[in-house]
């Protein structure tokens, strides 16, 4: 380790983050490596190392040879101030070196308040933040993630996004890369050489067009770049590529566990959901694929806990067999089973017994509606009685907590719906008293409010997000009216929320934006001691545009939405149509009742979707 | 019972205490060597080490507690782990626990500190002459405290202190007391730094190179 380094380390706090060396982390020896990838989280380590993305694509990259991929995470605050002031660049945990140096600088995106760090991270390395800045061949910014599904507030500062699931199209990249440099290309060549990759999209090659009442009138492709960009899939999710020797990091993380991806993509058709529809068609994994792969990673990583993750983990088919096939192997070993994602509807009694060999730990609900009406108008196809049904299976099991979430400012919400969240939370109290085994210990329902942010790529992407003074007073009106001292109620400030809802939906001006709030010291945006609302709207005032216009506008049907060049494979008819479904009330069914014909199945040639 | 003896040094240093215990837990299923697991609630494999080392530090002889469950060559322990373990840390030896914990006495430290001017000069005697004093009350942090500081004489604690210095730095070799109460070089550092401005070194390095009994030999 140099000695600088071993200085300021001295000096921050859980220096572990900053060194490297961790069980499983590939270091590379320099004479066999010749294409140096800095694979960049911008969040804090503890984050950055709970993603599963960042972990198969450290493990994609790493199994190619010449290929050395190194973790990059953002700085804590008094370690950047260290930094900067010792004059250490960012470098990669892995060498140590700095990623200035690198051929390939890429950034997961999965949260629109982690943007700044992004510019941080690009500052921190001693690179120009603008992608017209940095002239030669390397480094080359890559960024992907669910954000990417808009890139447009971070087009100025990235050369590539990469749309879509990243296992098969960072392997192309690289491979064109190592021709561009082989055959002398200007990065110019190469850029226009990368934007005919299914799944990239060039910024740089679109010019962003606007009229004079601020929308969008069109966003033109250049130099043979296509009119719209497709997402990428990975068609086979048996043969996909899954992380069994992963890095144990040696300082606690968040999700410190072994985590085992069920299936990708959801049957539901939630209209608010962004996730919902990007990670369409649904695909799942063998179960018996699934043990050995769960197996095998608590033996290489030594975790003594194993989650089951999908987007609706009691959605997956053969989920109790999976479960009896794992705790076979678990019980014994006394390693625990965790299932997060579960829906209120199908919560059965075979699961919940699987659930109790292992610890038992909290119950989590997302009605997301207080009553039938909204619920059906965002196709979220839970019903009262299957909620309560639920509440009892858990109750009478001995559970004596449950958390509810909810979102408040959902189109077509009216004070009743408000309402209607204190009544169901009193309805579960209700429950709990009709059949818990032991009425003494008490009950803890803890309801969940947060401000509803219309997102791009769904149904509700036109809408307008109600506004902070709004979203407050629904609050007081619930926290007035609910009722009991078994029911605990937390709202979460509508600041983020709001500024969630114009960068998920910005275009490209806000990259001035962006890079205002920056200078003005914004990072770590994503912590409430570090975050400042007044300088984001400081920030917006200079750059002379108006946060409302991106949060709070209703956007009408023929609108130049400025994520249109990117597809997640959904069309937009349909999603229009999900739309008017909601103002309708009508509920969709969910796919596997009747194919809703949402247009992601025809993302791969005679592809099927699984759902 | 059996005990670890192991090295911690380059990135290993900056594992804190209970990171490590995780650490050592997830490295014996890694290897392959099941050990005892605490009763109750919520079993989790049981590790102890007995005189835990700050962030930071260097070591080499350190000494983890645990329950090997299966018949095992123990030599063969030593390879298995430091195989399963993140860089840094080397397991040396694998033993029967015989002499019990509180049979350790003294730790021996090495620590090394820098000055990137030099060292400065007449420090060397300065340092000496603070720590040949009857007595030397220090403040240290506290968490049982109400004020949160607690005076301490540390010269009672210092069995032996030898320094030596060199172009760009001073060496401290120190034999403190090891426990019941403990004393951290860091401790004797900021002594230093309060009664000695001029020798307040730049950047410090602790090393911990012996664990000793109370005769002065080494405790396993």
């Amino acid at each position: 380790m140099n000695r600088t380094l071993e200085h300021i380390l001295s000096r921050v706090q859980k220096p572990a983050r900053y060194t490297g060396g961790e069980y499983n982390a590939v270091v590379k020896r320099q004479d066999e490596v010749d294409t140096r990838f800095a694979l960049c989280f911008p969040d804090t380590y503890e984050i950055g190392m709970s993603n599963l993305g960042v972990r198969i694509l450290y493990g994609v990259m790493t199994r190619m040879e010449g290929v050395w991929c190194q973790r990059v995470f953002a700085p804590w605050a008094d370690m950047e101030e260290e930094m900067r002031r010792e004059g250490v660049p960012l470098y990669g945990l892995e060498s140590g070196d700095p990623i200035a140096d690198f051929d390939l600088i890429g950034f997961s995106l999965g949260y629109e308040l982690a943007y700044t760090n992004v510019l941080n991270m690009l500052d921190l390395a001693g690179l120009p933040l603008h992608a017209a800045d940095r002239r030669g061949l390397a480094p080359i910014v890559v960024a992907g993630g669910t954000c990417a599904f808009n890139p447009e507030p971070l087009a100025p500062f990235v050369d590539i996004f990469s749309l879509g699931e990243g296992e098969d199209v960072t392997v192309e990249l690289i491979q064109l890369y190592r021709r561009a440099r082989e055959e002398c290309w200007e990065k110019e060549e190469f850029l226009q050489a990368a934007a005919r990759v299914p799944g990239l999209y060039v910024p740089s090659l679109y010019d962003a067009i606007y009229r004079p009442d601020g929308t969008m009138e069109a966003i033109t492709p250049r130099d043979g770049a296509p009119a719209v960009v497709t997402k990428r899939i990975v068609q086979d999710f048996d043969k996909s590529y899954f992380p069994v020797d992963t890095i144990v990091p040696s300082t606690e993380i968040v999700h410190d566990r072994v985590m085992l991806e069920l299936f990708r993509g959801c049957i539901r058709g939630c209209r608010f959901c962004q996730a919902g529809y990007a990670y369409r068609p649904v695909r799942a994994r063998d179960p018996k694929l699934l043990v050995e792969q769960g197996i095998a990673a608590c033996e290489s990583s030594g975790y003594q806990e194993m989650t089951l993750s999908s987007l609706s983990t009691s959605d997956y088919r053969p989920l109790e067999g999976l479960c009896d096939g794992l705790l076979d192997w678990c019980e014994p070993r006394k390693i625990s089973l965790s299932l997060p994602s579960l829906r209120a509807d199908n919560f059965s009694m075979g699961l919940m017994e699987r659930l109790q060999h292992v610890r038992k730990s909290g119950l989590t609900f997302a009605p997301e509606a207080g009553t039938q009406r909204l619920r059906d108008a965002i196709n979220k196809n839970v019903t009262e009685a299957d909620l309560l049904q639920s509440c009892r299976t858990a109750f009478s099991g001995g559970w004596s907590s449950v958390k509810l979430y909810f979102m408040l400012g959902l189109p077509t919400e009216t004070d009743e719906d408000v309402l209607g969240i204190a009544d169901l939370a009193e309805k579960v109290y209700q429950a709990w008293r009709e059949v818990t085994p032991n009425p003494r210990r008490g009950v803890t329902i803890t309801v969940s409010t947060a401000c509803f942010v219309p997102k791009p790529h769904t149904a509700f992407q036109w809408e307008a997000q109600v506004s902070m003074e709004e979203y407050r007073r629904r609050v007081k009106l619930l926290r007035e009216n609910m009722r009991g001292r078994s029911i605990k109620y937390n709202w979460h400030d509508p600041e983020t929320s709001f500024l969630e809802a114009v960068l998920s939906r910005g275009d490209r001006r806000l990259a001035g934006v962006l890079e205002q709030v920056w200078r003005m010291g914004a990072r770590l945006d994503a912590w409430s001691e570090h975050f400042s609302f007044e300088r984001w709207m400081q920030a917006m005032e200079a750059c002379g545009l108006d946060p409302a216009f991106y949060a709070n506008r209703v956007r009408p049907r023929e609108e130049v939405l400025p994520w249109s060049v990117t597809s997640t494979g959904v069309s937009t008819p349909f999603l229009w149509r999900e739309r008017e479904r909601a103002y309708q009330g009508v509920i969709t069914p969910d796919c596997r009742k009747q194919c809703t014909g949402c247009g992601a199945d025809k993302l791969y040639p005679g592809g099927k979707c699984d759902a | 019972m059996h005990r670890l003896a192991f090295t911690k040094a380059d990135t290993a240093k900056y594992i804190s205490h209970l990171d490590l215990m995780r650490t050592f837990q997830r490295a014996f299923l890694r290897a392959g060597l099941p050990i005892k697991h605490t009763e109750g609630f919520n079993p989790h494999a049981f590790v102890s080490i007995p005189l835990p080392l700050s962030v930071g530090f260097s070591s080499g002889c350190e000494v983890l507690e645990c329950q090997l469950l299966e018949p095992v060559d123990l030599a063969q322990v030593p390879a298995r782990m430091t195989a399963a373990l993140p860089a840094g840390i080397t397991v040396t030896g694998c033993y029967e626990a015989v002499r019990p914990v509180k049979e350790l006495c003294w730790v021996n430290y090495i620590v090394t500190m820098e000055y990137e001017a030099g060292a400065p000069f007449g420090a060397e005697r300065a340092i000496q002459a603070l720590l040949a004093r009857p007595s030397l009350v220090v403040n240290k942090r506290s968490k049982k405290a109400r004020t949160g500081w607690v005076e301490v004489d540390i010269i009672p604690l210092i069995h032996k202190a030898t320094v030596e210095e060199r172009r760009d730095s001073i060496t401290l070799e120190l034999i403190v007391r090891a426990q019941n109460p403990g004393l951290n070089p860091e401790l004797v550092v900021s002594a230093i730094v309060e009664h000695c401005p001029e020798a307040a070194p730049d950047f410090v390095c602790c090393h911990r190179r012996a664990v000793l009994d109370k005769d002065l030999q080494p405790w396993t």
